[in-house]
């Protein structure tokens, strides 16, 4: 038998190029900022393609260049801007429910900034589970972990959520 | 607090899809946050966009070529690869890394195996050394040969399996009568041989003169006699 056959890559960009801006997107909270990183790491995923040999998981292994081309740019904003916290996008749905009440747009900010406080894997395999719907196995294949730890690392991204909030909220 | 605790990670698991169980948020101010921050979509347009600039990138820097071989001919392993707009290598006697390589130094881009892409010209190979196809039916890219080059390709391609033409013969064609040494050496380039048939084309006297593909004058032999023209079976012995 020969060996699997690869997909090409144009048709990589066709079935994960949506999710991948929809997951960018969500992590930078910035359309511009999820555009230039959808390119980077697709051309970044395009210059390693033509090494990767054998059973893979091209959705695990574009999330995974996705995720550090999106943590390679949020350290650039906290160099540039000084600040981690960006405003969100004008028309985003975020920022329209909060205009209706500035304390729950305080709450959201402070939600915002306590994910961004995370440890990057803990932050990641949240999205990646609840708002991408990637299994366990396939946060694991991502993060270069178990999936066992994947899981871990989403409810330890939790209850460190809550925890800080909860602090927060009584002071 | 015990009882709590387990109920609070119940919720989480429930929020997360963990316990396929229905999402009980209600009440929970952080999952809620949490929801309003991250379930939404971005604007479609803005998705559009972005999809569209980066498909623009890829193909404009990183044109894919898509390879397939087949394994066995009578002209031994034939490798093919097409471009966006069609065929743009045949190759006999190479396969695999030899052909790969082959195709980086002549092309840019990125190869990739594609049974799919391949799979209808590979076929149609198959089908002509089994003597059950005449023509070809694949778009062909000959976007890196010259103008002269293509009007020579064009000429020869319309050559039948089981006729000749001659050098002369395609100068006159592109109204060009005295060009046959320029014939010959547009055909000597001829990027997809058998799909365009350069070998029924030969010298005024008959005698073939050279071919490029692997195997030199004794492959051009071999796929005449294929062909059904018996008078060079001798060049074959």
């Amino acid at each position: 038998m020969a060996a699997p056959t690869r997909p090409e890559f144009t048709e990589l960009v066709a079935r994960f190029g949506r999710e991948l801006y929809v997951f960018l997107w969500r992590m930078l909270s910035n359309e511009q900022d999820a555009e230039d990183c959808l390119q980077e790491a697709f051309l970044r995923a395009y210059r390693a393609y033509p090494r990767m040999q054998g059973e893979v998981n091209f959705r695990a292994w574009l999330y995974r260049i996705a995720g550090n081309t999106a943590r390679t740019q949020l350290k650039r904003r906290l160099r540039r801007d000084g600040r981690e916290i960006d405003l969100p996008d004008e028309d985003g749905t975020a920022s329209q429910q909060a205009d209706a009440d500035l304390e729950l747009r305080e709450r959201l900010t402070a939600v915002r900034t306590a994910v961004r406080g995370l440890p990057f894997k803990q932050q990641q395999s949240l999205i990646l589970r609840k708002y991408q719907g990637l299994s366990y196995a396939e946060i694991g294949a991502a993060l270069d972990c178990s999936p066992e730890s994947a899981r871990a690392n989403v409810y330890q991204a939790l209850r460190r959520l809550r925890s800080e909030l909860a602090v927060e909220r009584q002071e | 607090m015990k009882e709590e605790t387990m109920d609070a990670e119940k919720r989480l698991a429930d929020w997360l899809g963990d316990s396929g169980e229905s999402t009980r948020v209600a009440g929970d101010s952080l999952l809620m946050e949490l929801d309003t921050l991250y379930a939404g979509s971005p604007a479609e347009a803005a998705v559009e966009r972005a999809l569209a600039k980066l498909r623009a990138e890829l193909g404009e820097e990183n044109p894919v070529l898509y390879y397939g071989e087949l394994a066995a001919s009578p002209v031994g392993p034939i490798s093919v690869a097409l471009s966006e707009a069609g065929l743009v290598a045949v190759e006999f006697g190479e396969a695999g890394p030899e052909f790969l390589e082959h195709l980086q130094r002549s092309h840019q881009g990125q190869a990739v195996r594609s049974p799919e892409r391949a799979g209808p010209v590979l076929r149609q190979l198959a089908e002509y050394f089994a003597g059950q196809r005449d023509t070809f039916n694949v778009s062909v890219d000959l976007s890196r040969s010259t103008d002269f080059q293509q009007q020579v390709l064009r000429a020869a391609s319309r050559v039948p399996r089981g006729g000749l033409a001659t050098y002369a013969e395609i100068a006159r064609q592109i109204g060009n009568p005295r060009a046959s040494r320029a014939v010959g050496q547009a055909l000597a380039r001829n990027p997809v041989p058998i799909v365009i048939p350069c070998h029924r084309v030969v010298a005024a006297d008959g005698s073939l003169t050279g071919y490029s593909g692997r195997g030199g004058i004794r492959t051009k032999a071999q796929l005449l006699v294929l062909e059904g023209v018996s008078s060079y079976t001798a060049a074959l012995s």
